[in-house]
C-alpha cells in the first residue's frame, strides 16, 4: 500500500469502515511508515479536539417552546364539535399538548446531553491511548503483574475480572484520567485492534438511566460515535468504560468477561 | 392542517401529531448547533430552525419511513440557508472548496520529523480556537465537518448537501486538512 492510499484510507480506518482485509494492510503500512503513523496520530487528535472541544450550541428554550406550540399542532376540529366549549379547550389542549411533547423531550434530552460527556470522554481517552507513542507504563506478564503495579498510584483498587486470554490478550496498563478523576487504563488486544479499559470511582458521575443492555449480571450502555464502540457500567464503587473501533460482537465478548458475573 | 400535513402523517404511520413533533423536535439542539455555525448568529440561527421546521412540517408527505429523519431536517435547513440566509444576509464565502487547489497530500517525509509540533499544538488547542478556525472555511467545509460530527455516514452527507459520495469524502479530507492548517497557525 502506497502513502497516497493509506491515508485516503485514513478516515475509514480510524470507523472502522475497511474490510479486515484492507484494515490490515492499512494497519501494516502504518506500522512501517512514520509519516502516515503521525498523519493517524494528528487525525484522530483533530477528531478529539471537534468532539470534545468544539463548542456545542444548544437551542435556546424559547426556540423549543415556539417550536414546540406551532409543530405540528392539532388537527383542526369541526366548529360543531367543539360548541362553546371550544374557546376553553383549545387553550387548555394547547396547553396540554406542549406540555406533553415538552417534558419527554426535556427530560430525555436532558438524560442523553448529561451522560453524554462519559461517553466522549471514553472516546477520546481511548484515542490518547492510541495516539500515545508510550501508552503503557507496565507492560504486561499477565494480570497478577499488572494490578499490584497501580498499588500506591490510584485512590482506588482497581478490580478486573478477567486476565486476558488468548483472544484478548492483555498488554498492559497505565495510569490515566477519566473526566476530572485518576483511572487505572487496561489494555487488550484483538487481532491488530486495541481495546482500552478504564476503571474510576463511579460516584458523582451522570450515568446513563435509559437504554441499559443485561450483561452478565450488570447493566450496561452501549453507544457508537466517531467509529467507536463505547460500554460503559457501574459495578459498585468503581466505573468502567471499554472502547475500541473492533466489531462490537467482539467487544460484546470481551464486555461479558469483564461484567459482573450473573 | 394542510392535505400535505394529513398524507405525510398517514405516511409516517402515525396518528397522533404529539408522536411526530417529539421525534423531529427532539433534533432542535442538533439543527440549531449547525445553524448557529451557517448563519454566524444566534437570532439569524433562531430563525433558520424555525423555517426548517416550517417546511419539514408542508413537506412532511416527502418524507419516507424509516429513512434517517436527522440526515432529511439537515437538508431541508441547508437549503432554507442557501436560499434566503446565505445570499440575502451575509456574503457569500468566497471560493468553496470545490474551488481551491488539490488538497495537500500531507507532509512530505523530512517534514513529519516536525510533527510532533502539530500533534501537541492539537492536544493543547482550545475550543474558541477551533471555533475560528472552522468559521474561517467555506460554507461547505464548515458543513461536511459538522455533519460528519453529528454522525452521518458519507451517503447521508452526501444527500443533505445534494453530491456524491466521492465528492463529500474529497470535500471532508480537505476541510480537515485546512482545518488543521489553521489550527497549526494559531500555535504561539
Amino acid at each position: 500500500m502506497t502513502c497516497e492510499e493509506a491515508r485516503e484510507r485514513l478516515l475509514d480506518a480510524q470507523r472502522d469502515r475497511l474490510t479486515p482485509e484492507a484494515h490490515a494492510a492499512w494497519q501494516a503500512h502504518r506500522q512501517t511508515c512514520p509519516a502516515c503513523a503521525h498523519e493517524e496520530a494528528a487525525e484522530a487528535l483533530l477528531s478529539e479536539a471537534l468532539e470534545s472541544r468544539l463548542p456545542q450550541h444548544g437551542a435556546p428554550r424559547g426556540l423549543k417552546r415556539r417550536l414546540a406550540a406551532e409543530w405540528p399542532g392539532t388537527p383542526a376540529a369541526a366548529p360543531g364539535l367543539w360548541g362553546r366549549w371550544g374557546r376553553y379547550l383549545v387553550p387548555t389542549a394547547a396547553v396540554a399538548v406542549v406540555l406533553l411533547i415538552a417534558l419527554p423531550i426535556a427530560y430525555q434530552g436532558t438524560a442523553e446531553r448529561a451522560s453524554a460527556p462519559m461517553v466522549a470522554e471514553a472516546v477520546n481517552d481511548h484515542l490518547r491511548v492510541l495516539s500515545s507513542q508510550h501508552p503503557l507504563d507496565i507492560e504486561s506478564g499477565g494480570i497478577h503483574q499488572v494490578k499490584p503495579w497501580f498499588e500506591g498510584r490510584l485512590d482506588f483498587a482497581p478490580v478486573v475480572r478477567f486476565d486476558g486470554d488468548q483472544d484478548f490478550p492483555l498488554r498492559g496498563g497505565a495510569v490515566g484520567y477519566y473526566l476530572d478523576r485518576k483511572a487505572a487504563v487496561f489494555v487488550f488486544n484483538r487481532r491488530l485492534h486495541t481495546i482500552s479499559l478504564f476503571v474510576f470511582r463511579a460516584e458523582g458521575l451522570p450515568w446513563p438511566t435509559r437504554g441499559l443492555q443485561r450483561v452478565g449480571g450488570g447493566q450496561v450502555h452501549v453507544t457508537s460515535s466517531r467509529g467507536f464502540t463505547s460500554v460503559l457500567w457501574r459495578d459498585g464503587e468503581l466505573g468502567y468504560a471499554l472502547v475500541s473501533d473492533v466489531d462490537p460482537a467482539d467487544l460484546a465478548r470481551l464486555a461479558e468477561r469483564l461484567a459482573p458475573p450473573s | 392542517m394542510s392535505e400535505a400535513y394529513d398524507l405525510g402523517m398517514a405516511r409516517w404511520g402515525r396518528t397522533d401529531a404529539g408522536g411526530l413533533g417529539r421525534e423531529a423536535l427532539a433534533y432542535a439542539d442538533t439543527l440549531y448547533n449547525l445553524a448557529r455555525y451557517l448563519t454566524r448568529s444566534p437570532t439569524d440561527a433562531e430563525d433558520l430552525v424555525q423555517e426548517t421546521y416550517a417546511r419539514a412540517l408542508n413537506a412532511a408527505h416527502q418524507y419516507t419511513p424509516g429513512t434517517n429523519l436527522k440526515a432529511w431536517l439537515f437538508r431541508i435547513l441547508r437549503n432554507t440557508f442557501l436560499s434566503q440566509y446565505r445570499h440575502e444576509r451575509h456574503n457569500p464565502t468566497v471560493g468553496g472548496l470545490d474551488t481551491v487547489g488539490p488538497a495537500s497530500p500531507g507532509p512530505e517525509p523530512a517534514q513529519w520529523l516536525r510533527g510532533d509540533l502539530e500533534l501537541d499544538r492539537l492536544r493543547k488547542v482550545v475550543g474558541e480556537e477551533i471555533e475560528r478556525a472552522l468559521m474561517s472555511l467555506s460554507e461547505e467545509a464548515r458543513t461536511v465537518i459538522l455533519l460528519d460530527l453529528e454522525g452521518l455516514t458519507e451517503a447521508e452527507v452526501a444527500v443533505v448537501v445534494g453530491c456524491a459520495v466521492g465528492t463529500v469524502k474529497s470535500r471532508l479530507s480537505r476541510a480537515r486538512a485546512a482545518l488543521r492548517t489553521l489550527l497549526k497557525d494559531y500555535a504561539p
